[in-house]
Order: C-alpha cells, then structure tokens, then sequence
C-alpha cells in the first residue's frame, strides 16, 4: 500500500524544497538587485483590472447567498437579526480574503505562470541572464509588490460588496429591518478584523505570486508546459490558500 | 591568444552523457562555429560558455573567469563583455524593438542620455538592416527580422564575444544567406570574437575562421576551416559531405572547397 504513495510523497517533498530554494534565492536577488520600481505601478494596475471585473462578482453573489442562509438558519430560532451579523462576520473574516485570493489567483496567478512559463520557452529568461540581468529581482519582485499593494485592497473591496449585496437580499427580499442589519452587521466586527483581512490578504498575494511564478519560472518546455505549469500554479495556491486560512484563522480568532 | 578555454568539460543529464571530455580553445577576434549533428551538444556548449549551465567535471574559462563557479557579481561581469543572439530572437513582447535593443544600456549605461542612447539604437538597427523598425512590436517581425533585431541587441553595448544559437535555423536558404552575410559585416566591422553554434554546414563555411565539430558529446574535429574540411575522419567527411564537395583527404589534391546551396 504504501509503495505508490512514496513516490508522490518524494515528489511532494522535493517540490516544497524545490518552491523554498526559489524563494531564497528571490529574496537574496531582491536583497542585491533591488526592485524594479517603475514596473510595479504597471503590475499593481494589471492584477487589479484583471481580477477586479469577476472578483465583484462572485463576492456580490457570495453575499446574497450568506442572507439567504443566515435568514434560513437563524429565523426559525427568531434570529432574524442576526442575519446582518452573520454576514459580516463570515465576509469580513473568512470569505471575502479567501474569495479575493482564489479570484486573484485565477486571473493574475494564472497569468503570471504562463507569461513566465512563455519566457522560459522562448527563451527570454536565459537571455535576461546572459544580459547580466536577474530574472528573479527583474520578473517577480514587482509582481510581488503588485499584489501585496493591491490584494488588500481588494479584499476591502469584497467586504463592502458582499455587506451591500447581502443587505440588499436582506431588505428588499427577504424584508428584514434595513437599520437592524447595518447597527448586527457593524457592532459584530471590530476594526482588528479588517487588519486581520488585510494580513490575510497579504499573505494569500505573496503565496500566490510565489507559488505561480515559480511554476512558470521552471517551465517544462513546448505549450503543454506552459499549460501544465499554469494549471498547477492556480490549483496548487487555491488549495494552500484555503488551507493555510483555517491556520491563519485559528491564530487570529481561536480561542 | 585564447578568449574562450573549455577544459575536459563533462555534462550528463540523467543517464544521458552530453558532453564527454570536451576541451577547446576558442581564438580571440576570430570566427568559430561549433559544428555537429543535433543532439550532439552544441546548444549545451554554449550555455556553458554563458554560464547557464555549470559543468559536472572540467572548467569552462572566459576572460579567465571559471564560468561554472563564479559568483554571480564575476558571472554577470564577464557577461556584461558577451552578447548573444538566440535561436529565435528571444525579444521580449511587451517592448518595442527599440526598446528590446535598447536593455542593454538601459541596465549597464546608467551615464548615457536618452538622446544618446535612442542614437546608438537607431544606429545599431541601421547596422544589422532594421532601420526605422524601433517604434514596432516584435510580433509584428518575420523570423529573420526578429534574429536581425536580436542581433542588434547582442551588439549595441560593444560586446567583446558574441554568441549565435542557430543563427540560420528556420529560415529559408535566401534569408540564411543575408543572416551569414550580416555576419561576416558585423566581424569586419566590430573586430570581435564570434562563437557560430549551427548545423547550418553551409554557412558555417561561409563565416568560420575555425570549426570544432562535435559528435557523440565529444570533439571530433577542430582546426581551421580548411583543415577541417580536408580532415580524413569518415566521421567528419561524412557529416560535411552532406552539404559540400569536400577538398581530397591530405595526399590528394589540395582543391579549396565548392560551397553551394543545397
């Protein structure tokens, strides 16, 4: 039984080996090179327009649906007030980080594996090298910066949206009292939760520019590299991103 | 006077031996092309030579500097003396051509003005050809127009080596020509040392001072064109027959050789 999970459990390893020797050796270029500055503004607009568009989205959709349940959940134990709570709490501290990180993981993460991924083909990283330039500090810091700049923003963003529209359901749909759920909606979270969504944010940015750089930067070669590379670079951060919430959660509100 | 030294260079890829006991001495402002089947290690070489890939045993000199050991501060100054055309250009899409010719010095020249810098491009271009292309997009480039620009690059901040990856591969015969052509101009006009990577026999010929031929990952012949051309290896008889009417083997008659297109 265990001979075919050791292979795997090999690969695994020697890819968690593999993304931390990439991030060393970024963080040793940053520390030499510096930051491309210019590109960062270019980047930040680029993560931000790509994602923006669906990200509000899925977080106006994920907001009526937390209405819908909460009011389902809690009216047949008379709490219809704590719809407004309900989706607050689970928008300003789980959801919209999470949701802001897998949308930004699908449209930027993507994009910067396979753009790295085309570099590697066609040969412009090797160039970069050859032109004495550092691949690392030159491609990925200021995708890094951008994301770090605009995830957090983002992720506000979501939380509004996702209050908006599940107040909207709320009201208009569902007939609750409007003033009820604003007054559940804002004294059940505290201004720490919006710095604890922004550290998550954060967080879930450099990991997904890590992680899908490093897919890209270590191409396989032809267009099913690419597409391999930029396939496991969005299900490999969604996945760590869910992950490592539960852990990031439990730090910040356990207990 | 050597520029280029490798020395009983080994590289294996798994169990694959690419490069057995490689050792070579590549002239200074001189043209030599490494010549061989495909497959045969001529693209690993050459990343050896940049420094791209370190080799498993034997060293790999450039100006003196151990390419498969260096620090990255020795490694990037020795390159900051190399350029290099790649098989496709390697432009970067999201710059014009100007502006891919341009990187160079827009990373090593922090002391040129952008009026200086934008007339060493046009006047770069102009060299290899491309004059008036600098506002265009590379995609918008045939691929011999995208190896001229990729050239301009390697050349514009003066090198002192230039490398070409299969300058000639994938184009057609009367393109090939004008890329071997380029060449010969840019080594009259520069004065510096070329490093030809091709399977191209012809235009090998055509622009090498020196050939080396691998074969097997190991070097089956090195000398000055002419010398190689009469080697009396079947190996390398074999492999330059293909493309030309050789010279006789020493002893026979000394004919130069018939270059012709195939």
């Amino acid at each position: 039984m265990s001979r075919p999970a050791e292979p795997l459990l090999l690969r695994t390893l020697g890819g968690v080996g593999h993304y931390a020797l990439f991030v060393a050796a970024f963080v040793r270029a940053v520390r030499r090179h510096g930051v491309p500055w210019g590109a960062v503004l270019g980047e930040s607009y680029r993560i931000g327009v790509l994602s923006l568009p669906v990200l509000l989205v899925i977080a106006g959709f994920v907001g009526t649906n937390l209405a819908l349940q909460g009011h389902a959940a809690f009216t047949p134990l008379g709490g219809q007030r704590l719809v407004g709570l309900f989706v607050s709490l689970a928008g300003v501290r789980e959801l919209a980080p999470i949701i802001a990180a897998s949308m930004v993981a699908a449209k930027a993460g993507t994009e910067m594996a396979s753009q790295l991924g085309v570099m590697r083909i066609r040969e412009q990283i090797d160039a970069l090298e050859v032109m004495a330039v550092n691949p690392l500090a030159f491609l990925v810091a200021p995708r890094l910066v951008g994301i770090l700049l605009v995830l957090p923003a983002l992720t506000v963003l979501s939380i509004f949206v996702m209050v908006a529209s599940g107040y909207a359901v709320a009201v208009h749909q569902l007939g609750l009292n409007g003033h009820v759920f604003l007054e559940f909606a804002t004294t059940g979270i505290r201004p720490v939760d919006f710095l604890y969504g922004q550290i998550k944010g954060m967080i879930f940015g450099a990991l997904i520019c890590t992680v899908s750089c490093w897919y890209g930067y270590f191409c396989e070669s032809g267009p099913e590299g690419v597409g391999r590379a930029t396939n496991r670079a969005v299900v490999t951060s969604a996945v760590l991103c869910v992950a490592l919430n539960y852990f990031l959660s439990e730090i910040m509100y356990g207990r | 006077m050597s520029i280029i030294e490798l020395d009983a260079v080994h590289k294996r890829f798994g169990s694959l031996v690419v490069l057995d006991g490689v050792s070579l001495a590549i002239p200074e402002r001189e043209t030599t092309a490494i010549v061989g089947p495909s497959g045969t290690g001529k693209s690993v070489l050459l990343k050896h030579i940049v420094g791209l890939i370190s080799p498993d045993a034997g060293r790999v000199l450039c100006f003196g500097t151990d390419m498969g050991t260096a620090g990255e501060a020795a490694l990037y100054a020795v390159r900051r003396r190399m350029g290099m055309l790649f098989q496709d250009g390697a432009l970067f899409d999201s710059l014009t051509v100007g502006e891919n010719v341009a990187f160079p010095l827009d990373h090593h020249r922090p002391d040129l003005s952008p009026t200086a810098r934008r007339a060493i491009v046009e006047d770069t271009l102009a060299k290899v050809g491309m004059a008036g292309t600098a506002p265009r997009a590379p995609s918008s480039l045939s691929g011999g127009q995208r190896k001229r620009v990729g050239l301009a690059r390697a050349i514009v901040s003066r090198p002192e080596i230039v490398l070409f990856d299969e300058p000639n591969s994938g184009l057609d015969p009367l393109t090939s020509d004008a890329i071997d052509a380029l060449i010969l101009d840019m080594k009259r006009e520069l004065g510096v040392t070329f490093v030809v990577i091709t399977h191209d026999i012809v235009g090998a010929v055509r622009v090498a001072d020196h050939i080396a031929m691998l074969s097997g990952g190991r070097l089956a012949a090195w000398g000055r064109t002419a010398e190689v051309l009469s080697s009396p290896e079947p190996v390398v008889r074999a492999f330059f027959s293909r493309n030309l009417v050789l010279p006789d083997a020493p002893g026979g008659s000394a004919r130069l050789p018939i270059v012709r297109l195939v």
